[in-house]
């Protein structure tokens, strides 16, 4: 079972792409394998023949655990099918053979014949789509486009069986990135689900985090309304171009330099050491209609404002329509989690190992607060830091939360 | 109904025909003493005399231009070429005679001429006595070509060739003669041209042959039933005029075709089909149409290489499984 993220603990294999006695070339796609993020494509490292499928369909292996057994065309293994012989199971004999065919009852079922670019890559770019499939989810109002490269036929050609599937509700064959999520609905009666992968992942890695990683909380209100101010002004010289920077934006602008200038609040504890983080790459937590995802913004430290903003939005849109890649789901050293949409006043997130901290952001809204001896209205928006307490210690995590709340009211700093 | 071998359904219909109507006449080589080198005329000659089954000497344009001439004037010649590697040296009487002339007259005159003659491979009768040339005639407008796969149909394609008033060459093969089939016993029971017929149902893939073909696709269809595989037999029985909607039809259900003939694929009648299908039912397909023909070589004399050319059963089992393989479906 090979390493297809970063903190995959086993694999699932959904779907095999070749099965015992098929050849194969390096590069080839093997398997979709269900990690517990997505559903990535297993590819042939060498060239070499499928001699016997450990795991198969659906079942679920530890990483470094064999999931089959590759060689030479015709090597024999313990148990495994002798690769390109004929299904009959009557020893290859190519003088005996034709005379055997003689015989029509004689069942010579030879493996399907290669069919022409049948072992190209399935790299996904291409959408093939059979025209029967092509009608039938034109019908049934399904979007193929997400499915690109991942059908059951040649080359990921999208067939019947594969629309199929989709129309019965069963999932597309791999259940991944690729398909967007769907909104749970309410049962008549009280009814057992299954989860998907994200959601087996999600609840693994909160359940791990919480019950290992000492979380310890620092809360702050910060004065938002000059980086409201700014953001309107910015949106106002950006309005030509169609760019909207959000607030968010300036958060994570504001977290990533503040990361930089606090290295102990930015370090991950693993196994007994400390990790430093040379940037900060900052994941942006996106609710989907069941479950989250958090898409990372690599490097925001070295990113304006306004490559933040497209950047975000382009990761939270694929990320709504399941269309990430692994990499783009990997890697954050730093989240954000804002639930100010929501009109939630504040609330405690909870760490997504092995990072360090997370902030969890609460809706930004007047408040009466005393300046200078006055009661003014000021946009005060709730922000709760969650620190891993083997990473950092309060004063750090502190620090850091100072950091943040000084650029977010001075925001001219996060354009410079 | 009675069971009869596909040779005695044709024998049957020569004979009914050669009662019903004092203008058929059969001529060919060894037809009459000899009961013909298949014994599909024996006792006909005993029982009509030579001069309605007229014995030729060994000049296949000779007679084929003989029996042009006796079908203007108002005949029905029924020619039986030994086998169909032996037209070759009239073609030039089938092609540019026998199928032109109601066109060439201005429709005025008819040439009501049945050939009758067997093709296929499969007796190590090697190259020159292998071929199936059903093709090349099935692509000549004027010229009607029927090749059925089941004594019934014999029966009653064969009485259709003799009644219809355009020339139809009537495809046998050799391997078929000693087939057994039930045969209606109706003396006027014929089988229109242009009509396919699906002999057996199935779901998953549509198989379409002619001739002895179709039985090897039966067969085929017995194995992959047993593995969950269900495939439609469509046989053709006419090539031209062709019922490519019956293939379509059965395509619209299946969504995967798979032809499969004697003859060599390239230029053949898979090629005409696969055409066809594209053309008819291009958004039903799940997969590219498929083709199985007899390996492009001249037929080898060696057994088992007669054997490795010929599209045997074992080989449309693999390339239907190839399609199926191609919609994601293995079993």
């Amino acid at each position: 079972m090979p390493r297809l993220s970063d903190t995959m603990e086993e694999g699932t294999i959904g779907r095999w792409l070749v099965k015992e006695g098929d050849s194969f070339s390096e590069g080839d796609v093997l398997a979709e394998i269900e990690t517990d993020k997505a559903t990535m494509e297993f590819q042939a490292y060498d060239a070499g023949t499928v001699l016997r499928i450990l795991v198969g369909d659906g079942e679920s292996a530890a990483l470094g655990a064999p999931i089959a057994i590759v060689g030479e065309q015709g090597e024999q293994v313990d148990g495994a099918a002798p690769a390109a012989e004929p299904a009959a199971g009557e020893p290859a004999d190519s003088e005996e053979a034709p005379a055997r065919a003689q015989d029509a009852s004689v069942r010579e079922a030879a493996p399907p014949p290669p069919r022409p670019g049948s072992n190209g890559r399935a790299t996904g770019a291409a959408l093939r789509v059979s025209p029967i499939a092509r009608r039938m989810a034109d019908d049934a109002g399904i979007d193929l486009s997400g499915m690109a490269g991942r059908g059951s036929g040649p080359e990921g050609r999208i067939v019947k069986a594969d629309v199929e599937r989709l129309i019965a509700g069963g999932g597309a064959p791999a259940a991944g990135p690729d398909a967007p999520v769907r909104a749970q609905t309410a049962p008549q009666a009280d009814e057992v689900r299954e989860l998907t992968p994200m959601l087996k992942a999600v609840a693994a890695r909160m359940a791990q985090s919480k019950a290992t990683v000492p979380h310890f909380y620092v809360e702050s209100e910060i004065d938002m309304t000059r980086a409201l101010q700014l953001r309107a002004e910015l949106n106002d010289g950006l309005a030509a171009s169609g760019e909207k920077i959000s607030v968010n934006d300036l958060i994570v602008r504001a977290c990533a330099q503040a990361l930089l200038e606090h290295p102990q609040a930015h370090r991950s504890y693993v196994d007994g050491r400390h990790v430093y983080h040379a940037h900060a790459n900052v994941g942006i937590a996106v609710a989907l209609d069941d479950g989250l995802i958090v898409p990372v913004v690599v490097a925001a430290d070295t990113k304006t404002v306004r490559e933040i903003s497209a950047e975000t939005r382009d990761l939270a849109a694929r990320a709504r329509d399941g269309k990430l890649k692994q990499r783009e789901i990997e890697g954050g050293t730093f989240t954000v989690s804002n639930m100010g949409m929501f009109d939630v006043a504040n609330f405690e997130a909870i760490i997504n190992p092995p990072e360090s901290a997370i902030l969890a952001v609460g809706a930004t809204a007047p408040r009466p607060v005393v300046s200078d001896g006055e009661i003014v209205v000021r946009h005060i928006m709730r922000v709760t830091l969650s620190c891993d307490h083997r990473a950092c210690s309060g004063a750090d995590g502190a620090k850091l939360l100072q950091t943040v709340k000084r650029l977010l009211q001075s925001p001219s700093l996060l354009l410079v | 109904m009675a069971d009869m071998t596909y040779r005695e359904a044709l024998r049957r219909a020569l004979d009914d025909e050669l009662a019903r109507d004092p203008d058929v006449f059969l001529m060919g080589e060894e037809i009459g003493r000899f009961e013909g080198s298949y014994k599909v005329t024996a006792g006909l000659w005993e029982k009509y005399g030579p001069v309605r089954v007229r014995e030729t000497p060994i000049s296949e344009e000779g007679f084929i231009g003989a029996g042009i001439g006796a079908a203007m004037m108002g005949l029905r010649p029924v020619v039986e070429i030994m086998t169909i590697n032996f037209i070759l040296v009239a073609m030039d009487q089938v092609i540019n005679h026998a199928a032109k002339i109601r066109y060439m007259f201005g429709g005025t005159v008819g040439v009501p001429l049945v050939i009758r003659t067997p093709g296929g491979a499969g007796a190590q009768l090697t190259a020159q006595h292998s071929q199936s040339l059903e093709g090349w005639f099935a692509g000549c407008p004027g010229l009607k070509v029927v090749a059925p796969a089941f004594p019934a149909d014999a029966y009653g394609m064969l009485k259709t060739a003799i009644r219809d008033n355009d020339p139809v060459l009537f495809v046998e093969n050799l391997v078929m003669y000693n087939v057994t089939g039930p045969v209606p016993d109706d003396p006027d029971h014929t089988v229109p041209f242009g009509s396919a017929a699906v002999v057996r149902e199935g779901t998953d893939l549509t198989i379409v042959a002619h001739s002895y073909t179709v039985q090897r696709a039966l067969r085929v269809a017995d194995i992959l039933s047993r593995d969950g595989i269900e495939a439609e037999v469509v046989d053709l029985r006419s090539l031209r005029p062709l019922d490519a909607e019956t293939v379509a039809e059965s395509v619209r259900k299946t969504n995967r075709a798979l032809i499969a003939e004697e003859g060599w694929s390239t230029y053949g009648v898979g090629a005409e089909l696969a055409a066809r299908i594209h053309r008819l039912c291009f958004d039903d397909l799940d997969a590219p149409v498929e083709r199985v023909g007899g390996a492009e070589v001249p037929m080898p004399y060696s057994k088992p290489l007669e054997l490795a050319a010929l599209p045997l059963e074992s080989k449309i089992e693999a390339a239907a499984r190839g399609l199926l393989a191609d919609s994601g479906i293995t079993a």
